[in-house]
């Protein structure tokens, strides 16, 4: 027999092997769960950990016997970070596989399949945004955020910085966006609220992703003289030239970040700079000692040994993978059968629900969780550290 | 076996599908067109939807480009000035769909003339940087005007009506894009057989030598800069009945880059090549994630860079056929019908 017939035959065991393991479960005992990642494409760098942070939590829920006669079973694809191709990734899974949950690659996904799973799919769709717009359930009831939304985000930040400012009169706040949906989504917002709570919003900055040159923006904050400066709707650039500009006129501005701007990697590529830099975080870091992260890590150093650290996209994707699980077992307890329209409304019924530490304590108000806490870069040891305790806004 | 094709009558001469071969294929084409919808599911109908609406977008992007010679790079903010056009009337103005789509076309065809004035001047490489100036300033216009395109957030359509019933899913809105594709088709291939049509052409083989033969440069150029940009104006509007919502962020500059691929794979000056390329440069990708996803049990670990390498083979696919076939996918299609013409006859 050749080479080839060899492999040929393999396969075509291995396939009859697979196709009998999946007949074996009977169809009730299985709970499907798709997923339409930006594995490639200019938002894999979080990707493909939200992936493996999900897929991982359903591996760890399967192992563990979270979901009690059920089992979990992951379907992903790449969906390259395009619209189109997300839902078309979206309509291919659900027409293969027909989960009773999703998971989306963008915001983009969400707005443009929200009418076709209110009218057709009907299920449970969580996914990487954190956008407002997701967590309207009069728009979109099926979608949920994991987390706070960017309002919430800043929302956070505010009051920690309206408790937390110790100079004389109103502290002064600059806005430091991206001129794209993900910078401008909480501004509105963030603008109210800051009045609100007697805080000056100073100066408002817009530029575009990756601006490289920013000189004027940087002069814009020195006339200002900004207390604290938030940045919105970047991951890097131009994060790092902005503060070190402002260093350079011996500015003591604080600056500080929402969630993708606030993963423990950004204090390396900013060095020293990174001195003081504070931002918002929805979930406790892979170096933490809360029980739930215990877990996480115990399950990594058995699982995928070579991660020595995660970073806070794959908290992000394990959370999800938690929400979907406590939906689920909400859904059981009341013996009712695992749908998406159950599990939405199991979702709304999470009340003070105890992640072990993985983020505060969890209640789900118009399809989000809003509850973060506030970090501060250690630049020493490289890690950010809590410097409020979970901050719950509404 | 084919022998001779005599014609006997000018309208025999004039007609497009020339022989009962040609008609037998069409009409088999058309119904199997027709069928589909029904025996496809979600993700093939959403596919060819898109397919569909590539097509009359990339129709108008060769007439301009590939007939007339006049390279565009905004071709995709021309489409999103339709879409846009389209979603205001279809919400604010709360017009039917068959108002809107020619509203959308007509709204991207104001736009094409303005862009369209430079290109009296300018040709070449200074044409595609004036019509990328397009490109940028509209996008800015989508993700700024807020009180007109709802800024970055857009605006979310509702579905179009036809007598009541509301095409709401993939397969109802196939036979609203199919409809519309063909009827564009058909008079992109009649365009070429005008007055205008061949003027266009005459500009692209020799400008001078067609201002010579009598043809106002000026006046046909700006045509065509207003027949290509309609049809990408229509592409918008149809687009925005089949996703529903639209943000700035559907009309980059890649999509532009990507109509440019879809004529120049599918073949500079042809309508049928238009339409390889557009279901080559949709489907093709589609594919080889197909191949990556059925290789992915195999290598659970290696998939962050099994994927990429799908872009790395695609982009490899498009320079194999640039080199090894310049003009394009209507041509290998030529060959490969010569080839069956005298089959097997002849190897």
């Amino acid at each position: 027999m050749g080479m080839w017939k060899r492999i040929v035959a393999a396969t075509g065991i291995a396939a009859v092997f697979a196709l009998a393991a999946g007949g074996a479960l009977a169809a009730d005992d299985v709970i499907k769960i798709g997923a339409a990642q930006p594995i490639t494409g200019r938002f894999a760098f979080a990707g493909v950990s939200i992936n493996a942070g999900l897929q991982d939590y359903i591996n760890y829920a399967n192992e563990t016997g979270l979901v009690k006669g059920k089992k979990l079973v992951y379907i992903y694809e790449d969906t390259g970070y395009d619209t189109d191709k997300a839902v078309a990734t979206f309509k291919k899974i659900m027409a293969k596989d027909n989960p009773v949950i999703m998971y989306g690659d963008s915001t983009g996904l969400g707005k443009a399949i929200g009418p076709e799973l209110n009218s057709r799919y009907k299920v449970l769709y969580g996914s990487t945004s954190f956008s407002s717009e997701l967590a309207d359930p009069k728009i979109h009831p099926y979608s949920f955020v994991s987390g706070p939304t960017y309002s919430d985000q800043f929302g956070i930040l505010l009051e920690y910085i309206a408790k937390n400012h110790k100079g004389k009169g109103k502290p002064k706040v600059a806005f430091f966006y991206s001129d794209t949906e993900f910078g401008k989504d909480p501004i509105p917002y963030a603008r109210k609220r800051a009045k609100e709570l007697g805080i000056d919003v100073v100066s408002e900055i817009v530029t575009k992703v990756g601006a490289v040159d920013v000189t004027t923006e940087a002069l814009a904050l020195k006339k200002t003289q900004p207390d604290f400066c938030i940045f919105q709707g970047y991951v890097l650039a131009p994060i790092p030239q902005v503060i070190r500009t402002v260093r350079d006129y011996g500015m003591k501005t604080t600056f500080m970040g929402t969630f993708w701007s606030m993963d423990t990697s950004i204090i390396d590529k900013l060095g020293a700079d990174a001195e003081g830099y504070m931002g918002v975080s929805p979930y406790a870091y892979y170096n933490e000692d809360a029980p739930g992260i215990q877990a996480m890590r115990k399950y990594n150093v058995k699982a995928n040994p070579k991660e020595k650290s995660r970073p806070n996209s794959y908290i992000q994707g394990w959370f999800t993978g938690m929400v979907y699980v406590e939906a689920i077992n909400k859904v059981l307890a009341a013996k009712k059968p695992v749908t998406g329209d159950n599990l939405k409304d199991a979702i709304g019924k999470i009340r003070d629900w105890d992640t072990g530490g993985v983020t505060g304590k969890v209640t789900f108000v118009n399809n989000k969780a809003a509850v973060g806490r506030v970090y501060r870069a250690n630049v020493a040891k490289g890690i950010f550290e809590p410097v409020s305790d979970w901050i719950y806004v509404k | 076996m084919r022998i001779g094709d005599f014609k006997e009558t000018y309208a025999a001469d004039e007609a497009i599908f020339r022989t009962p071969a040609v008609r037998a294929w069409m009409g088999a084409l058309g119904a199997a067109m027709l069928v589909f919808p029904f025996v496809a599911g979600d993700y093939l109908l959403y596919l060819a939807n898109l397919v569909g609406v590539m097509i009359i977008a990339a129709l108008g992007l060769n007439i301009l480009t590939g007939f007339t010679g006049q390279i565009s790079l905004g071709h995709a903010a021309f489409v999103g000035v339709g879409s846009y056009a389209a979603a205001i009337g279809a919400t604010r103005l709360g017009l039917p769909f068959y108002l809107c789509i020619p509203l959308g076309g007509a709204a991207a065809c104001v736009a094409g003339t303005v862009i369209g004035v430079p290109s009296l001047r300018v040709k070449g490489l200074y044409l595609a940087i004036a019509t990328l100036s397009a490109q940028v300033i509209l996008e800015w216009v989508f993700s700024n005007w807020d009180s007109v395109t709802g800024g970055i957030r857009g605006i979310n359509v509702p579905p179009a009506t036809l007598y009541g019933v509301p095409l709401d899913t993939d397969f109802r809105v196939y036979f609203l894009i199919y409809a519309v594709a063909a009827a564009f088709t058909y008079s992109a291939r009649n365009l070429f057989r005008t007055r205008v049509g061949r003027a266009f052409i005459a500009i692209r083989d020799r400008d001078i030598a067609a201002e010579l033969m009598g043809i106002n440069l000026f006046r046909y150029k700006i045509l065509s800069f207003m027949v290509s940009s309609f049809y990408a104006g229509v592409a918008g509007a149809v687009w925005v009945y089949f996703a529903k919502v639209v943000t700035p962020e559907y009309f980059p500059l890649s999509l532009s880059i990507q109509f440019l691929a879809i004529v120049i794979v599918g073949g500079l000056g042809s309508i049928q090549g238009t339409i390889l390329g557009a279901i080559f440069m949709t489907l093709v990708p589609e594919l080889l994630k197909a191949g990556t996803e059925a290789v992915k049990p195999f290598f659970p670990d290696a998939m962050s860079y099994l994927f990429p390498l799908r872009d790395i083979l695609f982009g490899a696919l498009i320079v194999g056929f640039l080199i090894l076939e310049p003009h394009g996918l209507a041509e290998m299609w030529q060959r490969v019908k010569r080839y069956f013409a005298l089959w097997p006859f002849r190897s």
